[in-house]
Parts: structure tokens; sequence; C-alpha cells
């Protein structure tokens, strides 16, 4: 209908100007441009065809009413002929023209449109999911937003199949996982006629890779708007998944200062008891040291408060490393620095038992925490010494590495029943402890003094002699300082 | 008997009182103080011949107690430390500390710490000999025997050797080695003085590989173990 007044409007423009020309007896030169004035007018009111069908109306009209002889369609004169086919060229010019500028100016104002609804909708969108668990309501949202009928979010596990149904709304048939496996993999939008018009699948770029489809069943949106849609949707997942980490990033920078302050709180509150409970022994010793039993006992009592003591030092030495709170200063330290350190601490134990030690001319000074590789050597000498009969010597040996020039190997030998040779990985030392009755050796001792040469850059390994008895073995990163020394001596 | 005053610094009493008990049964005359603030008072009006300090107090804490003797005094300071504080370590002995003992301690290690500290402010005569087990060091005629081995050592190693032995019984720190033994020369790393001890060690222990003399003190330097005689 519209099409058709429109057809009528030009028409009757045309025969109005016509009226008017002829009236004031205009000549045909005027004529001419009053009529292209008219086309112009047209081709800005209507579209294309309206105004091409005018300029052949107006053509006509013009030979008839302005170019002699007058009321024909004849033309005398052959130079009219060029004036009539200039005019008719001309009033096509100007209908293309015009019309190409308003297409133009039209898909101008469309993009400047859609932009527009892009703004609103990503404002939208942000704002919807600034809390974690929203993007549901704000896919939701979006799709209403293109005018979809159906559709939803779907984000991807581990692989494409592994499919997480954010939101979906409508029917959701067996097919549609495939299609979205697909696009996840392609990479690329896909767009097939659906029952309620087009369905449009578009692969959202999370983080650098496909990590899920926005699905928009319905839409009457072109696919470039809805691409720029699933970009933003990207964003917000992205933007969610981001807050999602940084909530459990908090979360685990709580849990680590609660566990700094029960560290601190733990370690104070046994130090301080273990430490007055020593110096209470030491004073019952020195007091009853008369009567042999008790002086017996107390032996006993202070050897076991003071492993007691170790073991919760270690343990805690152990938590502070795990967490960071606790950095290993390595410094140059001579084996037989720490094998006399380790035997004070042992001060009991090197009583009842000969502890010998052997040390290399050649054996280089090791790199390590000078602290903590005394506990190693403490929990490795408790351990040798508890499976060695009673009166028989440990060995305590420090040597270069047989293969490697950069280690240290330091070995404490025992006179023991030996270990069970197993081929079971080194973490799994517990249980395989438990069941085979050989936790005197393994143990908490051992899982320590691994713990320990571990942050050392050092290994522990237990093996069997030759001569019987067991070898637990440390190596250490060694101290090549003499070069430097040499060169600053 | 001429008796040793000793005043105790430490916020708790647990250690306080075994610590008092142990000495006073030694023969010290013990007097103590439960902060840095009370320390340092008692310290004015009881004049000790030792401190034995705790460095985390409330209030004024060890380190200020020691910055505040050491501006008139050279009585020892011994630091009770807790384990895993070697800054702490380091820097009360930069402050004037004498020397620490890391908690817990035994009561047989503490006696020797305190005993050391006594017997050096008792003053070393620089012209004698140094006289220690088994060793004797004769600066003055540049001879150290050992057992009874003369040991022959480059000036260096024996500039080390004096430097710790008069000192024996409290560490000496790297710094302090340098300043002593190097004249504080710019350059001088911690390395330079690890070889230089590793080769006077090597020279003068009779087992190396159980040492009677030098230690390390982790992190800080070393100590002179042995006990002067005479």
């Amino acid at each position: 209908m519209a099409v058709v007044l429109r057809y009528l409007g030009a028409l009757a423009l045309l025969a109005v100007v016509t009226a008017a020309a002829v009236r004031i007896h205009l000549n045909a030169t005027t004529a001419g441009f009053v009529y292209l004035i008219a086309i112009l007018g047209i081709a800005v009111r209507s579209g294309l065809t309206v105004s091409l069908l005018s300029s052949i109306a107006a053509t006509a009209g013009y030979n008839y009413y302005f170019l002699p002889p007058f009321r024909t369609f004849t033309i005398q004169d052959p130079a009219n002929w060029v004036a009539l086919t200039a005019f008719f060229v001309a009033s096509l010019v100007v209908s293309r023209l015009v019309v190409n500028a308003r297409g133009q100016a039209e898909s101008a104002h469309a993009r400047q449109h859609e932009l527009e609804a892009l703004y609103g909708l990503s404002i939208d969108l942000f704002a919807a999911t600034s809390r974690v668990g929203a993007l549901a309501e704000a896919t939701t949202r979006v799709l209403t937003k293109v005018g979809a009928v159906s559709g939803g979010l779907v984000l991807f596990g581990a692989s494409t199949y592994a499919q997480q149904v954010v939101t979906w709304s409508g029917e959701a048939e067996d097919e549609i996982k495939d299609l979205i496996a697909g696009v996840g993999r392609h990479q690329e939008s896909l767009e097939f006629p659906g029952r309620n018009g087009r369905d449009v699948f578009l692969p959202l770029n999370v983080g650098g890779h496909v990590g899920g489809v926005l699905v928009v069943r319905g839409s009457a949106a072109t696919v470039r708007a809805l691409e720029s849609v699933a970009a933003l949707v990207a964003l917000a997942v992205e933007r969610e998944r981001f807050m999602a980490d940084s909530a459990h990033l908090q979360a685990l920078r709580e849990s680590d200062a609660l566990k700094t302050s029960i560290l601190r709180a733990v370690s104070h509150d046994l130090t301080t008891p273990l430490t007055t409970i020593a110096l209470q022994v030491e004073n019952l010793r020195q007091n009853l040291s008369a009567n042999a039993a008790t002086a017996g006992s107390i032996t006993v009592l202070s050897e076991q408060s003071d492993r007691l003591r170790r073991r919760i030092e270690n343990l805690l030495t152990m938590a502070r490393l795990e967490s960071g709170q606790f950095v290993p200063r390595p410094e140059p330290t001579p084996p037989a620095d720490l094998f006399q350190a380790a035997r004070e601490h042992l001060a009991a134990l090197a009583e009842r038992r000969p502890i010998e030690v052997q040390i290399d001319d050649d054996c280089p000074d090791v790199l390590v925490d000078p602290v903590l590789a005394v506990e190693i050597l403490v929990n490795l000498i408790e351990n040798a010494d508890r499976v060695s009969p009673p009166g028989r010597p440990l060995l305590l040996i420090a040597h270069r590495h047989p293969v490697d020039d950069s280690r240290v190997r330091i070995e404490i030998l025992d006179e023991g029943p030996g270990i069970r040779q197993t081929t079971e990985p080194a973490d799994r030392f517990l249980s395989e402890a438990e069941e085979s009755g050989d936790a005197g050796r393994r143990g908490l001792g051992l899982q320590i003094a691994r713990g320990l040469a571990a942050a050392n850059r050092g290994e522990v390994s237990l093996s069997n002699r030759l001569s019987g008895g067991a070898a637990a073995r440390l190596d250490l990163p060694s101290a090549a300082i003499v070069r430097l020394a040499e060169a600053s001596a | 008997m001429n008796r040793s005053r000793i005043l105790v610094v430490d916020d708790d009493p647990g250690i306080r009182d075994v610590i008092a008990e142990q000495l006073t049964a030694k023969g010290y005359e013990i007097r103590s103080a439960d902060d840095g603030s009370q320390g340092f008072d008692r310290f004015r009006t009881e004049k000790p011949d030792l401190v034995l300090t705790d460095l985390a107090m409330p209030d004024v804490d060890g380190f200020e107690l020691i910055h505040r003797v050491r501006a008139f005094s050279r009585v020892p300071i011994i630091v009770l430390s807790v384990r895993g504080g070697d800054s702490d370590k380091v820097r009360a002995l930069d402050l004037g500390a004498d020397d620490y003992i890391v908690k817990p301690f035994s009561i047989v290690e503490l006696l020797a710490r305190v005993r050391a500290q006594l017997r050096r402010s008792g003053g070393i005569d620089a012209r004698e000999p140094l006289a220690f087990p088994d060793l004797i060091i004769d600066v003055n005629r540049r001879r150290v025997t050992q057992g009874h081995r003369d040991i022959h050592l480059t000036p260096t190693e024996l500039a080390i050797l004096e430097c710790l032995a008069r000192n024996a019984g409290r560490p000496v720190t790297f710094d302090d080695l340098i300043d002593a033994v190097w004249k504080g020369a710019a350059g001088t790393t911690n390395d330079a003085v690890r070889f230089h001890v590793g080769s006077l060690r090597r020279k003068l222990e009779p087992q190396p590989s159980t040492p009677r003399y030098i230690i390390t003190e982790p992190w800080v330097g070393y100590r002179f173990i042995a006990e002067p005689v005479g």
C-alpha cells in the first residue's frame, strides 16, 4: 500500500510541476531544471525504482510539453534529441546518487543504533555480573535484548564435550550439544535455519581460547551484531572467572594468615614449657644424682623431652618451609661441624653408643642451612640407633659424591638388620613401613629428614651395606668456595 | 670467695626461676628482672658482673637493654635467643652482646657460657702465651704447639687463631675477624675468611673430623671452644 502511495505521490508531483511550467510558459531549458529538482525530491523521499520510473515519466512529459513540435512525442530538431537524452541521463544519475547516499546514511544510522544497543548491553552485563554467579541471569537478559526466542550459555570444562550449561531456555535437543562442541572446536560462528527463524551459535573467546558457546535462537539481529554481543558475554565470563579466582586467592590468603598465627602460637606455647621442663629435669638430675635408679629415669625423662622438643621444632620448621615463612639460608659448612653439632644434640645417645666419624681429606664443605642439616643428621642418626644392636658403633662418613662433583655424600652406617629392599616410590614409605614393621627406621624421622633435605637441595636414600646393616645416604650440594677464596686471598 | 653477681632478665618466670636456682646452686649471686626497663634499673643499682637477657620482651626488649647497658658498661652480656632467630643473634652481637645461647638450652651449656664470659672479663694478659688443653699459642715467638707437634701457620692463620683464642668461648663474627686480621681491608669476603679458617683447622686439629678447638657458628662466624688452662 505504502509503495503504491509513493508511486502516486511521485506522479502527482510531476503532474503539478508540468502543469505549473506549462501555465507560466517556461522554456525548454528552465523546464528541464525544474523537472530535475522534482526528480531529486522524489529520490530523496522514495526508493530507487520510484525515482527511476519518475525519471522516465518526466522525460516523456518534457518531450510532450516542452520540445517542439509541442504536444507530440515526436522531435523535429535533432539537437533536441541531445537535450532529451541529456535530461534522461541526468535524471537517472541524480536518482542513483541520491538513493545511494540515502542508503549509506541509513546504514550509518543502523550501525549507530547497533553500537548504542551494544553499549547499553555491556553496561547492563557488567552491572549484572559484578558478583560471582550472576552470569546466568545476565545472559538471559542479553538474549531478551537481542530479541531471541530461546537459547543459552554453555561453558566448556576440560574438553568441548564437558559442557556446563550456565543458562538455557526453550528446547534443548540432543544435537545441540554436538553443534556446540563443533563450534567450540572450529572456533567459528554457525548459523542455520531453525524452528523459530534462525539459530546462531557463537564461540566465546575466554582467555585466548574458546571457553564456551552462546546460542541465540530466533533473533533477527545480524550475525555481526550477535558476534559483538558474544564478545561481551565472553568478557563477562572471563570477569566472573577472575572474580571467582580472586575470591579463592583471598580465601587462601586468609587461611595462610590463620596458619601463620596458629604456627606462631603453637611454636611459642610449646617451646616455652618445653624449655622449662628441660631445665627442671636438669635441676632434678643434680638434686637427685645420688640415687642411681632415679638418675636413670631422669636421664630417660630428659632424653625423651628433648626428643619431643626436637620433633615439634622439626614439624614447625616443615610447616614454615611449606608455607614459605621460612627460607633456608645455605652457608658453606664443614661436615665435621655438622657431625659435631649432631653429636652434641644427641649427647645421651653418644654416651650409650660409640659414634665414629670419618671425613675424607679432600671432602669439600657442604652448602646447606647448617641448622637444618644438623636436624637431618640427628633424625637419621636416631633412626640408625633405634635399629642397631646395643653397643655397636655408628659410623658417620663424609666424602665427595662418587659421580657428581658438585655434591657431597654423607653416610650414616649402622649394623642393624638392614632395610627391606623396595621399589616403591619414596613418598609411600609410611604405610609401607607400617606393614613391614620397619617403622623404627622409617616413619616420621625419615620423613622429616627427607623434607629438610629437599629444602636444602639434597636427598636422602636408604640402602643395605654389603657387610650387613644399612646405610642412610644424604647427598648435599658442595660449597666450592676454594677457588673463590684463592682469588680474593 | 668473691661471688659473681648475675642479672637474669626474662619475662617468663618459669625460665627465670630455674636459671636463678641453678646458678645459685653453683655459687653465683642472682638478681632477676622481668623486662628490659626493670632490668636496666637493676643493672644500675646492683652492678652485676654479667647480664643474661631474653630478647623478646614487652616494652623495653633485650636489644634496647643491650644498647642502654653498652652506653656506659663493658659488663659481659649473654643473650637467650630463640631458634631460627639468626638475624636477632647477629643484631644482638652487633649491639655489643658477648654471646648468645639458643633456647631450649641445657644448664651445662649455660654454665659453660657464663664461666667463659666471667673469665674473659677477668682479662687475659696479652703478653702471656695462650694455653689450652694440648695447645699453646705463643704469639710473640710466633710458635704454636699442639700436643707434641709444632704447627707452622701462615701470618694470616696465626692472626686468625690469636683472635679466636683470645675470644675463647665467645662467637667471633666474620666482620670481627676481617677487622682484626685484615684490618678491615675492602674486598675481604666471608669466603676468604672461610678459606683461611679451613686451612688453619686442617693444620691445627689433631682429628679434623672431631674438632676440638674451632667450630663454625652458623651464619655468624666461628667459636673457639677449648677452655683456657692455668
